[in-house]
């Protein structure tokens, strides 16, 4: 035994020394702002099979055999830059990128870019959005929207008209991570959902994950959003804002101190209804008003090249206050999410890239309200300390390796219900539930050969409900950090590639994910008003696998990417309110829940060109996602609100002259399901409706076309200041969407005669909107 | 209760800028018609018959005349009612057979207005009071209509009646003609539901949208507390004087004690009434009959009859 581990070793260090071989590495960064660059393709231009990408800091190494290398990085709308080395020492060296207007205007030979990890990532059903081209897009009342892009992806399926809220893959609104510089977002949504929290102009780039999940990511079982703000330019001062029909927005960053520190402020409010507080002055809804606001920061100091902190924060709130002056009425409803980050980088070694991250985040949702000497007050909310510690090895060519641990603290407040009326005071008195998740991962992206590669990975997750906490089965009393039940999961993640050729590869995974946090809703969307509640005795963990395989290839010089990927994924423990739940806020959510299982499956097909005057994608999902709980209609398997039958999305985007670009976006979708009306009948003289079973109709096909033209009047102006118009139509045909239906009825039971009348309510037609935004630079 | 309103009000502002509507006919199958019991029985001090009614429901149509709505009323069904000791078979009566005074006090009974009506109905009546009704008592209902048989229990709790009402003026703005009712009740310690229906003059019994509670609030407590003016579904609501009454006026509330079932009947269904919408999904009506559609309710009633006082 002993024998064969000295074997192992002795060819261990063998094969270490066999050629002298050195490392590079370095940053690489956007010249102009100092911006790091994530995704950023680093390769040996003598041996295009050898090469690397930066990680979410812009790090990147690169283990080469001593001698002469030409060292090329690429990023999408970059030029190419190009390093000569003699390697005869680790080397550090960071890469500064200028922007390129046009990528066809670049001359880039011999080199990859980020086409080719279409077909040369092991990663499948990941797609990643620079913030550049989600603001070219039309939008709606002239709000970029990075989680309405998203939708437009093949598998994400929007959650409804108008909303940012989205499924993917057949799993529900709360199986999405949504990180925001790694702080979870508990809601993402302003105003009902119509618009989400996520300020474009703060943002550097957005990675969607829909399968394949990599181990570093846990805790949502269907995808993960991971947003990234900006850093700040480290080189001079620049602003940059927009002027809309609803609300206004304002960026601005700089340098503290040149090439080492730099700072970025976003802010944005809205304004619709303050502009009608005039006309409403006298009315029955006096003072009434409606408005949201994002704050984003950023700051970052550079120690040296081996050490980085960052600090990011995001606050935003919600606010609704409801006035009628008259009859002394009125409530007020304010909530929103706040987090805030802070990460330290450090470079131990040219290999071993390490961060670690303090993360809190806190979801508030409050209403308090009232008549005369009635006064109601309600709460709820999540809130999180959570810390981590991320490694990345980039052990040599063949093994690229991830590990981690990651430790979070939650408080989870269900629907806290205090009234009062006069001397008689009421008060639900439920406690916070509080929970711990733990988890390590460790993940190896394994290069096998030039055709196979491997992404192999484990996570182990343990999530304990803890004290103080009263046992609802037991009676038995748990104090306070005490846990009173834990639950584990190990969740072996993979994925692999196999090239068939230059241009096309195969690739399949597997991913297994538990979810300890759970959010229901029994309404069509998510509303501010659900709450987040944690496993525990009774709630158990959702669990999922999914297996997914695709086909991917890339056209003309990777002008052309295109795949088809095909999933299967089943749901455990899946969580929903029987048919007739009533809100009932004396009881605690959990008490009326109903558990159940869900399975999804689906086809999806996408074709992207993101280079040249004309660019965009079309995808297209076929799917199906059904639910089967026990308690809803004996446990028949029923289509879930997150099944759509057929989503097409086609998206273009066209450089007209240097002046004028054109984008558009026609989007097709089955009908919605929802539980039809059966029938309608009789009590106290009143008709009352009664359904058939659940989701058992669909709303007619939902489809529409949306058009933007942005104007830029000078865009070679040498001057500070420049301007540009974005015009866009919502809706261009102004296709007439169902929304909701309702039905009204009229009877006159003296004389025997009643009316039913169903109505089709759409609320997004045509919509015009004009946005000026403004970029200025020191 | 804060979301029907928080999505009520931010819908109603954002569809009265943008919205349009368009008529729906949804998929009809005219086969799928259920039958459906609305039944009541009552103990206290001044109660109703006990009666039940046995329709039809009606799929989506757009209209309904006379001649069909009249044929919804089942008038060949067999009702029995167990009270524990007896087996009381309801005898049916159609309003076109009954002597005029007679008519009108069924139509009353029935909640029907009884100078206006022009329809015959048919109900199930227990006509000579045989059936003993008494507070704590349970109830067997069975309903044969054809081979079909629909069952169902109801009992009726112990009352607790009003302590006291007071007339104030509405919260707000004083007003010379409208009037806010106080009610307080002693909740005895443990689950207790409440219901109270009000009549404005001559007009009928209506319930108001919210027509039950339970006693989360105010359990074992003394509780004073704003009784609304019930107003009809379809009438144009004024948020300025919504569930007041008129000075001046003789109003009458049907207060009564009712057990789980009873509350989740009437708690589903004013909740699936006042919503409805985008963003509550559908609720459906948590029925007590077995095999059917409706209601089979017991009441421990008291009637109040008030006078809202000119100022």
């Amino acid at each position: 035994m002993k024998k064969n581990y000295i074997t192992l070793l002795l060819l261990i260090v063998v094969s270490l020394a066999y050629g002298q071989k050195f490392t590079i590495s370095g940053y690489v960064n956007d010249k102009n702002t100092g911006e790091t660059l994530i995704g950023a393709n680093v390769i040996d231009t003598q041996n295009e099979n050898i090469g690397t990408s930066t990680n979410a800091y812009g790090f990147y190494s690169l283990t080469l055999p001593a001698g002469k290398h030409i060292i090329a990085v690429s990023y999408l709308g970059y030029q190419t830059d190009v390093y000569e080395i003699n390697l005869t020492a680790d080397t550090k060296h960071n890469f500064d990128l200028s922007e390129g207007l046009l990528m066809d205007e670049v001359v880039v030979t011999s080199t990859k870019d980020d086409a080719r990890k279409n077909v040369e990532s092991t990663q499948m059903g990941s797609i990643d959005i620079p913030i550049e081209e989600i603001k070219k897009l039309p939008v709606l009342f002239g709000e970029v929207d990075i989680l309405k892009v998203l939708q437009l992806l093949p598998g994400v399926l929007s959650a409804g008209e108008g909303t940012s809220g989205f499924y993917v893959r057949g799993g529900g609104p709360d199986q999405n991570l949504l990180l925001l510089d790694e702080a979870v977002v508990y809601n993402s949504g302003h105003l009902l959902g119509f618009f989400s929290v996520f300020n474009s102009d703060a943002i550097k780039k957005t990675t969607l994950i829909k399968g394949g999940m990599p181990a570093q990511y846990g805790g949502r079982l269907s995808s993960v959003i991971d947003i990234q703000m900006k850093e700040g330019n480290n080189q001079k001062y620049a602003a940059e804002g927009g002027i809309g029909i609803i609300s206004s927005r304002l960026t601005f960053e700089g340098p503290i101190v040149k090439d080492k520190s730099s700072f970025i402020v976003s802010g944005r409010r809205t304004y619709a209804l303050d502009l009608a507080q005039p006309f409403l002055k006298g009315g029955n809804f006096e003072s009434t008003n409606y408005y949201f606001y994002d704050l984003n920061t950023k700051l970052n100091y550079k120690f040296s090249d081996k050490d980085r902190i960052f600090f990011s924060a995001y606050f935003g709130r919600d606010v609704f206050k409801f006035r009628q002056p008259k009859r002394d009425f009125f409530f007020d409803l304010p909530y929103g999410n706040s987090t805030a980050t802070l990460r330290w980088n450090h470079v131990f070694s040219d290999k071993l890239f390490f961060n670690a991250s303090a993360i809190y985040n806190d979801y508030q949702f409050s209403f308090r309200g009232g008549q005369d000497q009635f006064i109601f007050k309600l709460f709820s909310g999540v809130k999180d300390w959570n810390g981590k510690l991320d490694f990345d090895y980039f052990l040599n060519n063949v093994h690229s390796i991830k590990y981690g641990l990651n430790f979070t603290y939650h408080t989870l407040t269900p629907n806290t219900a205090q009234a009062n009326n006069g001397d008689v005071d009421f008060n639900t008195g439920f406690l916070p539930k509080y929970g711990q998740e733990t988890a390590i991962y460790i993940q190896d992206d394994i290069k096998v050969s030039n055709n196979f590669s491997l992404n192999a990975g484990l996570r182990g997750v343990m999530f304990s409900q803890l004290g103080p906490y009263t046992s609802k089965v037991s009676g038995e009393e748990f104090g306070r950090l005490e846990p009173a039940i834990t639950y584990t999961g190990l969740e072996p993640r993979m994925s692999f590639r196999y090239g068939l050729s230059k241009n096309t590869s195969i690739k399949g995974g597997v991913t297994m994910a538990n979810q300890f946090l759970h959010l229901v809703s029994n309404s069509a969307s998510t509303l501010p008003t659900d709450v987040w509640v944690p496993s525990t005795e009774t709630v158990r963990p959702q669990r999922s696998i999914q297996y997914a395989t695709g086909y991917f290839q890339n056209f003309q010089d990777d002008k052309y990417e295109t795949s088809i990927e095909v999933y299967y994924k089943t749901l455990k423990n899946q969580i929903d309110y029987a048919d007739d739940y009533v809100n009932d806020i004396t009881k605690e959510v959990e008490d009326a829940f109903v558990y159940g299982k869900g399975r999804a499956y689906g086809a999806e097909f996408f074709l992207k060109k993101a280079k040249g005057k004309l660019n965009g994608w079309i995808g297209y999902t076929l799917s199906k996602t059904e639910r089967s709980f026990d308690g809803i209609e004996g446990g028949r398997w029923y289509p879930a609100v997150y099944d759509r039958r057929h989503d097409l999305s086609i998206v273009g985007n066209y450089q007209l002259t240097k002046k004028l670009e054109i984008g558009g976006a026609f989007i097709f979708g089955t009908g919605k399901w929802y539980t039809p009306t059966k029938g309608f009948f009789f009590t106290e003289q009143t008709l009352n409706l009664y359904y058939g079973p659940r989701n058992s109709e669909r709303l007619p096909s939902y489809h529409r076309m949306d058009l933007s033209l942005n104007y830029t009047p000078n865009p070679d102006s040498k001057r500070k200041w420049k301007g540009s118009w974005n015009f866009s139509v919502y809706n261009v045909y102004n296709r007439k969407n169902p929304f909701f239906i309702n039905f009204e009825t009229n009877t006159d039971f003296n004389s025997g005669t009643t009316s039913i009348e169903g109505n089709q309510i759409t609320i997004f037609p045509i919509i015009p909107s004009i946005t000026y935004n403004f970029k200025w630079n020191q | 209760m804060s979301k029907n309103i928080f999505a009520i009000i931010i819908i109603g502002l954002a569809l009265s800028i943008w919205s349009c509507e368009q008529p729906y006919t949804p998929p009809v199958n005219e086969d799928e018609q259920e039958l459906v019991v609305e039944g009541y029985i009552e103990a206290g001090d001044e109660t109703n018959p006990t009666f039940v009614l046995v329709t039809r429901s009606l799929p989506f149509v757009t209209e309904v005349d006379a001649a069909a709505f009249e044929k919804l009323f089942i008038s060949d069904a067999i009702v029995t009612v167990n009270d524990g000791s007896n087996l009381v078979t309801l005898t049916p009566l159609c309003l076109k057979d009954l002597p005029e005074e007679i008519r009108k006090q069924a139509a009353t009974v029935l909640g029907i207005d009884p100078n206006n009506t022009t329809i015959n109905i048919c109900a199930y009546i227990d006509l000579f009071d045989q059936i003993d009704r008494k507070l704590g008592g349970k109830y067997d209902l069975n309903v044969k209509v054809g081979s079909q048989l629909l069952t169902a229990s109801t009992t009726i709790p112990n009352f607790v009646g009003v302590d006291s009402f007071r007339w104030a003026q509405p919260p707000g703005e004083p007003s010379d003609t409208l009037a806010q009712l106080l009610v307080t009740i002693t909740d005895p310690v443990g689950k207790n539901y409440y219901r109270y229906l009000t009549q404005i003059n001559d007009e009928n019994l209506i319930a108001p949208f919210t027509s039950v509670t339970d006693d989360a609030f105010f359990d074992g407590k003394n509780f004073e507390f704003p009784l609304q003016k019930a107003e009809r579904r379809t009438a144009d609501l004024d948020p300025n004087t919504f569930g007041l009454f008129l000075r001046g006026d003789s109003v009458t509330v049907k207060w009564a004690t009712i057990d789980k079932a009873h509350f989740d009947f009437w708690n589903t269904r004013d909740n699936a009434a006042n919503s409805g919408g985008p963003f509550s999904s559908y609720i459906r009506i948590k029925t007590n009959i077995t095999g059917g559609q409706g209601i089979w309710g017991g009441y421990a009633v008291g009637y109040y009859r008030l006078k809202c006082p000119e100022l």
